[in-house]
């Protein structure tokens, strides 16, 4: 049983400016969770469910530090006052980023790594890995090196980590960001063997939809606070208006609507032609002879780990100079060096995209117009940056500000490079409904700028929102190519569901 | 040194060090250009000064930067086709510059700059044996063979002062990535709320 | 990139445990390079330039053996044939690579094959068998699995950077730097922070005694190579 009572955090960090500030915990918290219950917390981000997982696995306040009142405790001891490895051999934890979260290289390793650390006999901890895998069917991910293993798989070594241990509580810090639909769905039977296991499972996520028939219950916060709290039936009750309502993601992606269409405005094309890669291994690459697309679209690549979703995005850009392909815009015939020039890629984790010391900077770094003034130059960036709400922010680092703006600041620099095509890597991963809404609400805004937009995404909820346009991939080749409408709307929710 | 290190302080001095390491090997390719070559003491230091100076912003007390410098100098003996004295200069130098710091309390950013100057002596292992054992030992060796005047002219094409020219432009290398270093931090990092 | 064990033994004829590596290692790399070239001190050099001839052979690294086997045997022979009948700048220019060849390429093979042939697991396991203490051990941990991390990084800034084109249009190399490094040093501090929370809910802890998985095991030969190598170490030093 974990129980909090009265339980206040405030996380406490130095600002820009030298000063202390307190910000993002929870407070007056009271909740118990009774064994072998499964709990999901949701909610707007910075709602403080994330906070709530790290106060049961003991990171808060043994690594991050703020203030604590009230008392948490696990079976009546007191988690604040236990060392962190103690309280590491009852509650198992994952964690949201798949790439930090592992301490060894190869994936053997990183599985016994919570054992060994525990000093169990190394013969029991072979055996239990073993025994393991053969129940996840992961016995071809053993032995191997993380850096060659998908998302997906990463995040299944990190419970396949948990499981060695079999801990009786297990926190997850929202699993699924960086996953795809079958990634999901690997995770999801994880999930429901732990819970007729008798484990207590406590998850904070965004996305919903996998949880609905595992969850015993559900929390909603919003500012450090549970505003609602449902049960089993109430859970399995929500249609799509009340999550819209509620502000969360949807519980099904069965009956999420259909909401956005619009009639094509141009019917000029964006061609690909001979666009076959291979990368080194040999294994993964593209092979497309030829696609159309609707330029000024907004379109969606779909398709599984490792179909050549990505790939196929870079060599749109232009980050393979060995591709051959040609793309065909506005009657120019570009090649991979010239593609560079007429295309902009926001990526996935856009903290690699940003370099300069403030927002209006980063902006301006994009306008290679050597015949702008500085003035003329900072004047268009601040139009840029006002109408993506960002001009408040002109002089701060960019890393100073939140996942979202980062963003934001990513897609104000494509804006302002003036190139025709722009591309997102996983623009949602781990975003909360507002936000999911508002990157479509700006997606929808350059393509009123007359932008083509091209989308790599996994999230149906985020296609339905924004895109109309689905391209298919599989194992490199394009398998469906066609517009988004309210009859192609059912296929794809079958993809996405099946 | 009586309080264990945390866990956190480990995995920073792991991070830190890869990094190090890193930016040391290619910037070493990097200056493989012939004209940088003589360069290559003076250059490395300015490059590796700028992360350097990020890892003594976490660093909290003493012991940290010495193990530092054990794991870098064992990486640069292991990869780095150096001989064992190498080890040896990295730890003293790392040993150095933990002192340095100290003596400014972890905290004086002049201390930190000094420290980063004083590091980037460990320098000195990757040509010691160039000036000193290798080379006398080997010019003795051959004197047999080609007369003493002939040894004459070869050593002074590498001349003994040739080594503390050499050591000095580590010393000023290290001192301007530094400076480097605490000028980056302040424009990047502190402004991020990262330091 | 490349760097960092790498630990493909399954092809190896045989694998010495790592801690008779790393007592061959001690022993080349001494003799190496401050040996001379007459007596029992040739003897020992002849010796260790054989060893990473043969255990390279052992990981069936034929590629990189034939290279050493040939550059190295090219230097001593310049020394031994050439040297002495040549004056002048070229007498020079064929000396100084000559004598870096005999005296660290050895040396530098024999790390290379520490390397290649052993995993991060079996060297972490080792140094805790050699009791070196836990601040030395978790760090190399960590080392050796940021190396990867940090090309990953690199891959991705760099096209970033090729996108924007700002390879073109920056020409002040300090500022080319910059622009690498600083979210390079962005993510470094970022990782740290979330591996030390995942590392501490994994029950790491800083001191205390933790098992291995890897299975190292010192038999016969690994007791006969480490004798070898102080016996050797010891000889040097005699004579």
């Amino acid at each position: 049983m974990i129980e909090f009572q009265n339980v206040d955090f405030a996380y406490t960090s130095v600002n820009a400016e030298g000063k202390t500030i307190h910000e993002n915990g929870i407070s007056g918290l009271d909740l118990s969770i009774r064994d072998g219950e499964f709990v999901v917390l949701t909610g707007g981000s910075g709602c403080g469910k994330t906070t709530i997982t790290r106060l049961i696995n003991g990171l808060i306040p043994h690594y991050y530090s703020g203030e604590l009142h009230g008392s948490i405790t696990i079976d009546g001891k007191s988690v604040p006052d236990t060392p962190i490895y103690e309280t590491a051999k009852r509650v198992g934890s994952v964690f949201q980023n798949p790439r930090s979260q592992f301490f060894n290289v190869n994936t053997t390793d990183e599985i016994a790594f919570a054992a060994e650390n525990q000093c169990r006999e190394p013969v029991e901890i072979s055996k239990a890995i073993t025994e393991t895998a053969a129940s996840m069917h992961i016995e071809k991910l053993l032995d191997r090196s993380i850096f060659e293993l998908s998302g997906g798989e990463k995040q299944i070594i990190a419970c396949a980590g948990v499981s060695v241990l079999s801990p009786d509580i297990i926190v997850l810090d929202e699993p699924s960001s960086n996953l795809d639909s079958g990634a999901i769905e690997k995770l999801k039977i994880i999930l429901s063997d732990w819970k007729s296991q008798g484990k207590t499972i406590v998850i904070a996520e965004h996305r919903l939809y996998f949880l609905r028939e595992l969850a015993d219950r559900l929390l909603i916060l919003k500012d450090g606070r549970i505003v609602r709290e449902l049960n089993a039936s109430q859970i399995k009750a929500l249609t799509f208006a009340d999550t819209e309502q509620i502000g969360i993601r949807p519980l099904s992606l069965l009956d999420i609507r259909y909401s956005y269409g619009r009639a094509s405005g141009r019917n000029e094309t964006l061609t690909l032609e001979s666009f076959i890669f291979t990368y080194k291994d040999g294994k993964h690459g593209i092979n497309i002879p030829k696609l159309e697309l609707p330029s000024g679209g907004v379109i969606a690549i779909i398709g599984h780990n490792g179909a050549g979703k990505s790939t196929l995005a870079r060599n749109i850009c232009g980050l393979e100079h060995k591709c051959k392909g040609v793309m065909k815009l506005g009657g120019k015939a570009l090649k991979a060096k010239d593609r560079l020039k007429q295309c902009y890629m926001i990526m996935q984790d856009v903290n690699h995209q940003l370099f300069t010391e403030s927002v209006r900077d980063e902006v301006m770094l994009s306008m290679t117009d050597k015949l702008l003034t500085d003035e003329q130059k900072v004047q268009k960036a601040d139009e840029i940056l006002k109408s993506l709400d960002l001009l408040e922010y002109a002089d701060t680092h960019p890393m100073a500000l939140s996942g979202g703006q980062k963003q934001r600041t990513a897609i104000a620099s494509g804006i302002a490079s003036s190139k025709p095509v722009i591309i997102f890597d996983e623009p949602t991963s781990g975003l909360d409904l507002a936000h999911m809404k508002q990157v479509a609400g700006e997606i929808l805004k350059l393509r009123d700028m007359g932008k083509t937009v091209i989308i790599v995404t996994h999230d149906l909820e985020f296609i339905l929102s924004c895109c109309d346009h689905i391209v298919r991939l599989e194992q490199g080749q394009v398998v469906e190519d066609h517009a988004l409408d309210k009859d192609t709307c059912n296929r794809l929710q079958k993809f996405f569901c099946k | 040194m009586k309080e264990k290190f945390e866990v956190k302080e480990l995995i920073n001095v792991g991070v830190f060090t890869a990094l190090y390491f890193v930016v040391v090997f290619v910037t070493c390719f990097i200056g493989m250009v012939p004209i940088c070559m003589v360069l290559i003491p003076l250059i490395i230091p300015i490059v590796a000064g700028i992360p350097l100076m990020l890892f003594f912003s976490k660093i909290k007390r003493f012991g940290m930067f010495t193990i530092s410098g054990v794991l870098f100098g064992l990486i640069m003996f292991l990869l780095g086709s150096y001989s064992w004295v190498i080890i040896l200069t990295c730890v003293l130098a790392a040993l150095l510059a933990d002192l340095v710091m100290m003596a400014g309390g972890y905290k004086s950013v002049k201390c930190c700059v000094a420290a980063s100057s004083v590091f980037s002596l460990w320098g000195i292992g990757t040509f010691i044996s160039l000036f000193f054992g290798f080379r006398e030992e080997y010019l003795n060796s051959i004197v047999d063979g080609y007369g003493q005047e002939y040894v004459d002219k070869l050593s002074s094409y590498t001349p003994s002062w040739m080594f503390f020219v050499m050591a000095a432009m580590c010393l000023v290398g290290g001192l301007i990535g530094g400076l480097l270093g605490s000028k980056v931090l302040n424009k990047h990092f502190r402004k991020a709320g990262m330091a | 990139m490349q760097i960092g064990f790498q630990g493909n033994t399954k092809n190896a004829v045989f694998d010495p445990d790592p801690r008779a590596k790393f007592a061959m290692l001690l022993a080349v790399n001494i003799i190496m390079i401050s040996g001379g070239s007459v007596g029992v001190e040739y003897a020992l050099r002849i010796i260790c330039a054989v060893l990473p001839l043969v255990l390279l052979l052992s990981i069936r690294n034929y590629r990189t053996a034939l290279i050493y086997f040939i550059l190295l045997g090219a230097a001593v022979y310049c020394e031994g044939m050439v040297l002495p009948h040549t004056h002048g700048v070229a007498g020079i220019l064929l000396m100084i690579p000559c004598g870096i060849l005999t005296r660290f390429m050895t040396g530098y093979m024999m790390c290379w094959y520490t390397v290649r042939s052993t995993s991060v697991s079996e060297f972490v396991t080792a140094m805790d068998k050699m009791h070196v203490p836990y601040f030395l051990t978790i760090p190399m941990s960590v080392m050796f699995r940021y190396f990867p991390t940090l090309g990953e990084e690199y891959r991705s800034i760099h096209d970033a950077m090729k996108m924007r084109e700002i390879g073109q249009s920056v020409k002040n190399p300090f500022t080319y730097i910059e622009y690498v490094l600083v979210p390079i040093m962005m993510s470094t501090v970022r990782i740290a922070d979330e591996l030390s929370a995942a590392s501490l809910t994994k029950g790491l802890s800083a001191g205390s005694r933790r098992t291995h998985i890897c299975r190292i095991r010192l038999n016969a030969l690994d007791i006969l190579m480490i004798a070898g190598s102080f016996v050797m170490i010891v000889l040097f030093f005699i004579y």
